[in-house]
């Protein structure tokens, strides 16, 4: 579903946050990422997701070739892919519901189916009773349930998670962990970048290890 | 096609929805415009209230022919006979009595001719020469003013021709003046739009992460754009439709003066709907200048 092949990622100002990564992720798999910060993590699901460009080396995603794709194409990329981030990126300007909806507004699916999904999604992630509060007013636990019911909604095949339990105590990053598990269950490919090795060592599954660019596979 | 349809539902709901969020600046946006706009719709208005009053007057250059009222037959003969030929281009007679009616339905002078006992009117000729060029006027009306049994001619209407030579400035002043509020009202918009866009620059960026298209995200501040041109042109209608009002007592007054039922004209439906149409395409013509360049700088600081 996902190949890197000998990819490098420099910056603007020479620092190469990937070395000549190569890998693989098959459809269905749960991944961890792993490594201190800086390591890559975020840039690594930032080439899959056409966020980034990389500076060499080809990325591809169900067969495309991610790092070519035009400006016009990326988005219909992204409409495929579920973006979990680790300051949840919720719009404050409207409510829960309204947040959760917004990929499939974008996708452009009639109102009222959109939202009976929107409001099952919510319900899955267990926020139906705040369906219409302002984010503003929730936990960070429960802005990152509501940034993971909009990465869901679409039903996308692919999940990408950067540190989706980064800011959060203990309690609620097992709760959205287990989610993740959910998720993987009914087929969905997980890729989720983290250093939380309780997590890991909950969930199972591969552990891609990122050390100054460079891609090892680890155990758990 | 009906998710291209939902989007535009959707782009025209999110526009409305952020013209209510901010009533004040949506307001003061389209007096902006509505004053803008109210200048050459003004004098537009004003012209075509002029070119009424000139337009009950002749418009062709002519050559008043007055007979002597002792002229005989055969002199009216050979006068006749004269504006035959091929310099005149057309010539009518204007029999005394007709004259006179004609002066008692004129207006303002209804109390003079009413007020006369017999017709002071000499039978005349109204003349409109081939040539119309000022020296071939005059050439042609002191010939015709030698002729055995003329009283007099008359150049008329050169002063109605400065007139409309006088309105067709007007007319292309309001075209130039028009212009540039277009220009200025393309430039208010787009300032507005460009406000909005900054504004919501967190909705924009989360918005292309999750898969929005530029047209996606341009076509709510487009809808905004044409739908605050179109508030700038209510507000415009608006204007003038006040200074009408204040207006046309004093109008009335000064055309009563005159004996004249005058009254000012208001726009056509046309007209109203022409001023609508065409700040609503400025308004989105300004919108779409801007909202790509700030779209740029939105993602830039990203």
């Amino acid at each position: 579903m996902i190949s890197f092949s000998q990819v490098t990622k420099r910056y603007p100002g020479g620092h190469e946050a990937l070395s000549g990564a190569s890998f693989t992720i098959e459809q269905g798999e749960l991944v961890f990422l792993t490594g201190h910060s800086g390591a890559g993590k975020s840039t690594l699901l930032k080439l899959v997701a056409a966020i980034e460009r990389p500076t060499s080396g080809m990325v591809s995603v169900n067969g495309q070739n991610v790092g070519r794709l035009s400006r016009l194409a990326v988005p219909y990329l992204r409409r495929n892919i579920g973006l979990v981030f680790q300051d949840h990126k919720l719009l404050f300007d409207r409510s829960v519901i309204d947040n959760v909806v917004l990929p499939l507004d974008i996708a452009g699916l009639d109102r009222r189916e959109s939202l009976k999904r929107a409001r099952a999604v919510i319900d899955k992630v267990g926020l139906l009773m705040r369906e219409k509060a302002n984010p503003v007013s929730l936990s960070g636990g429960e802005q990152q349930r509501v940034c993971i019911a909009r990465a869901l909604v679409s039903r996308p095949a692919l999940l990408l998670a950067d540190e989706p339990t980064g800011n959060l105590d203990a309690g609620y990053a097992a709760d959205i962990m287990s989610m993740f598990r959910d998720f993987h269950q009914v087929g969905t490919t997980l890729v989720i970048a983290t250093h939380d090795d309780r997590a890991i060592s909950a969930l199972g599954g591969r552990i891609l290890h990122l050390d100054h660019g460079r891609v090892g596979e680890a155990s758990a | 096609m009906i998710g291209w349809l939902r989007h535009q539902k959707h782009a025209l709901t999110a526009a409305l929805h952020r013209l209510r969020a901010h009533p004040l600046s949506t307001l003061l946006t389209a007096l902006a415009m509505g004053v803008a706009i109210s200048l050459p719709g003004g004098l537009y208005l004003g012209l075509a209230n002029l070119s009424q009053v000139a337009g009950e007057l002749p418009a062709q250059p002519e050559i008043s022919v007055f007979l002597d009222t002792r002229a005989t037959d055969a002199h009216k003969q050979a006068i006749a006979a004269r504006l035959k030929q091929s310099d005149i281009a057309e010539a009518h007679f204007v029999p005394r009595d007709k004259a006179l009616a004609a002066l008692s339905a004129s207006q303002g002078l209804t109390d003079i001719a009413a007020g006369l006992t017999e017709n002071p009117l000499p039978d005349a000729w109204v003349v409109r020469p081939r040539e119309t060029a000022r020296e071939a006027m005059s050439r042609v009306a002191s010939e015709l003013g030698t002729l055995p049994g003329v009283a007099e001619t008359h150049l008329d209407s050169l002063w109605a021709d400065r007139l409309q030579a006088g309105l067709a400035i007007g007319r292309a002043g309001v075209w130039l003046l028009a212009g540039l509020f277009a220009v200025a009202l393309v430039a208010i918009s787009g300032n507005a739009i460009r406000a909005q866009v900054l504004a919501r620059r967190d909705e924009i960026l989360v918005s292309r992460l999750i898969g929005a298209t530029d047209r996606y995200i341009r076509r709510p501040f487009l809808y905004l754009g044409t739908l605050q041109g179109l508030l700038g042109g209510l507000a415009a209608i608006g204007v003038l439709a006040v200074a009408g009002l204040i207006l046309r007592a004093p109008v009335a007054q000064l055309a009563g003066l005159y004996g004249s039922a005058f009254q000012l004209i208001p726009p056509s439906g046309l007209e109203i709907a022409s001023v609508l149409g065409l700040t609503a395409l400025f308004g989105w013509l300004g919108a779409w200048l801007s909202v790509a360049r700030a779209l740029r700088q939105v993602e830039s600081t990203h």
